[in-house]
């Protein structure tokens, strides 16, 4: 799903109101919990926990939706807080099974086998594969260039990291994908 | 088969799902179950603007209106012979053009121009030698 930023001028305003808060934020849920979700899923290996994550990344923006200010963008605002939500969740399960950083692709892709929504061909699961073999912040960079469709300019403001590394990290992502599956064919 | 060949195979299909109705059933269970925030039964008091703040623009505008006249007429002191006067009001100027041997020395031309041509013609020289 192509992600694409709206003009959200009015749903801040009406954000920033502690009288129609609560209905512009449930706005804001109908508005982000498809590209959030999405996001979300990509990194955690299934469906229960993409859906745990994105209730709390709603949860966390409604709590602290008095600092947002509004003068970074809504949709940048949410993407932050739920790659941080996935990533902390991620080490959190690392500690929890007791697994290196470095074994964490295996660990994924055995989540990913076992995974009961999916009804994809044996091309898409090989891919998804390939990109859960892929170092953690690699991964992001990939997905949210490669599926969403987000600029790097905007990848830039949510991940703190320069287009130029963005650029050569999702460089990087490819190429190790090209080598995934010139080494399993 | 190569990894670029292998993104435009995909599509961007994942081939990940959800369950039925998954997000609408999502976004109505999440918008009912945001906790209740303190802020959220604040009132926000609007003051009424005063009298001034509501007159405030008109006087500055005002003040500046009078600066500015204030500015031309301390020009005008300050150089009293800017103003324009006029020309009857001068007696040196009027005496002046009165004077018939003030406009004979200053204004009429001293040297006629016929004077030299035929003043040339009668030393023989042609002037057209010189054009």
């Amino acid at each position: 799903m192509a992600f694409s930023e709206n003009n959200n001028t009015g749903l801040i305003a009406r954000l920033r109101d502690p009288s129609t808060c609560r209905q512009a934020f449930s706005e804001v849920i109908r508005q982000y919990s498809e590209p959030l979700y999405w996001q979300i899923r990509r990194m955690v290996p299934n469906h229960d926990d993409a859906n745990d994550l994105l209730q709390n990344t709603f949860l966390k923006a409604w709590t602290s939706i008095e600092n947002f200010r509004g003068t970074a963008k809504l949709s940048t605002w949410l993407f932050k807080i739920a790659i941080n939500e996935s990533i902390t969740f991620l080490e959190k399960e690392r500690k929890r099974n007791n697994v290196s950083i470095d074994d964490e692709a295996t660990h994924l892709l055995h989540a990913i086998e076992a995974d009961g929504y999916f009804d994809g061909d044996e091309l898409q699961l090989k891919f998804r594969k390939a990109i859960a073999m892929l170092p953690e912040k690699q991964r992001l960079v990939f997905n949210m260039r490669y599926y969403d469709d987000m600029k790097y300019e905007q990848m830039s403001e949510i991940l703190g990291t320069s287009v130029g590394a963005l650029k050569a990290s999702y460089h990087l992502a490819v190429k190790k994908i090209e080598q995934f599956f010139t080494e399993s064919d | 088969m190569k990894g670029h060949d292998i993104l435009y195979q995909i599509d961007r299909k994942s081939g990940m799902t959800v369950p039925e109705n998954y997000f609408s059933d999502f976004n109505t269970r999440m918008a009912s179950s945001l906790p209740e925030q303190p802020w959220e039964h604040e009132t926000v008091k609007v003051m009424p603007r005063t009298v001034w703040q509501k007159i405030r623009p008109y006087v500055y505008m005002a003040a500046m209106f009078m600066g500015i006249w204030c500015m031309m007429n301390m020009f005008s002191l300050v150089h009293p012979g800017n103003s324009p006067a006029a020309f009857s009001d001068n007696p040196v100027l009027m005496s002046a053009i009165n004077n018939d041997d003030f406009y004979v020395d200053y204004c009429y031309p001293v040297v006629d121009e016929d004077y030299i041509y035929d003043q040339l013609y009668e030393d023989g020289i042609d002037p057209a030698d010189f054009i």
